[in-house]
């Protein structure tokens, strides 16, 4: 079905492409959307995403799924956009707004159950790009999909193109980095709120 | 179990895919390590908030079909014109430009008479070497009236 959808599409057929880009819109703006956090990024991002799609439509031969075609396309053009950007922030614990101390008080006192409201989750995911910033984009990608998406290491092999091994690697790697940050983030915090108590 | 460190299982997968019996291991050692309580505290938080960055997924607009189809047509639209007419109509502006202002060079430089340096004679007359010095000046000469009057003034005195 998607193979016959990709041919019609690579034959000029500009409706069959139109419901290529419907079925897997959702699909391409998830990848996205772990690179990117504002909708103009995400958006850029996926429509660049279709556009190289419909010019290498005449290499999907059918053997995997569209999808993973796909996502693999969708996942090598975002993380070379994002080497492309600017630099981002280096990681810095001074910073810590009273948001993200209180919901690391929050977390600390409690059995680090899943954000409750919208706000307690922005107050989360803000601290997962601040923590997520210690990595390369390649280590992000791998503890996003396996810690954040509970995806397997092969999923991220297949999505990725990298061997199982190097996934491997750079999730053990991503996990530990992302752990010591953290560690310094509540060890700051825990200064701080001392320091207020005193 | 309860003598070695933990990190290594924190690392190796997350908390929330590791098996019962080993989540047993690490909270029996954590108990009696400090520095590994909080390597695991720390994972544990991690772990919440890689779920919750996960689950910040943005939904497409209603009009990104629309868009991507546009920005399909306009690439196909640049990809059928050929290189030499592509660069063209992106010179075309340039060029026009160029083109009339030598035009309007050549009209200015072979069409308008040349305009002549000559100084007026009378004007040369005026300020030759020659009037300065030898003529005198309209004021200084006597009229008519003047040399009649000066003649018979004379012959009146002779007489």
């Amino acid at each position: 079905m998607d193979l016959d959808l990709a041919r019609q599409a690579q034959d000029g057929d500009e409706s069959a492409f139109a419901e290529i880009v419907r079925r897997y819109s959702p699909r391409v703006f998830s990848v996205a959307s772990r690179f990117f956090r504002q909708r103009t990024l995400v958006e850029e991002a996926a429509q660049e995403v279709f556009l190289k799609a419909f010019t290498q439509l005449g290499s999907f031969e059918g053997r995997g799924s569209f999808e993973g075609w796909l996502t693999r396309i969708a996942t090598n053009t975002c993380l070379n956009m994002v080497r492309g950007a600017k630099r981002r922030p280096e990681f810095t614990v001074s910073d810590l707004t009273d948001d993200e101390q209180g919901w690391l008080e929050q977390q600390s006192a409690g059995d680090g159950g899943e954000p409750a409201s919208v706000e307690t989750s922005l107050v989360a995911t803000d601290l997962a790009d601040r923590l997520l910033s210690v990595l390369s984009p390649e280590d992000q990608q791998a503890l996003l999909m396996i810690d954040g998406e509970q995806a397997s290491i092969k999923e991220v092999a297949e999505a990725t193109g990298w061997s199982e091994s190097k996934v491997k690697v750079r999730a053990f790697r991503a996990r530990r980095k992302v752990r010591e940050a953290m560690e310094k983030l509540l060890s700051y915090k825990k200064k701080r709120a001392d320091s207020a108590a005193d | 179990m309860k003598d070695k460190h933990i990190t290594e299982i924190l690392d190796n997968a997350s908390i929330a895919t590791l098996s019962e019996s080993e989540l047993n291991d690490v909270r029996a050692h954590v108990l009696e390590c400090m520095s590994c309580r909080g390597a695991f505290e720390a994972a544990r938080i991690s772990g919440v908030v890689m779920k919750s960055r996960a689950q910040a997924a943005i939904e497409p607009s209603p009009f990104f079909q629309t868009r991507v189809m546009a920005a399909l047509r306009e690439q196909q639209a640049v990809e059928s014109v050929p290189a030499m007419l592509r660069l063209w109509s992106s010179a075309k502006a340039l060029v026009s430009t160029m083109a009339v202002t030598t035009a309007a060079l050549a009209v200015v430089s072979f069409m308008q008479p040349a305009q002549t340096t000559s100084v007026p004679e009378q004007t040369a007359s005026v300020y030759s070497e020659y009037s300065v010095i030898l003529d005198q000046d309209a004021d200084d000469q006597m009229s008519y009236e003047q040399v009649l009057s000066t003649i018979y003034e004379d012959e009146d005195d002779a007489r």
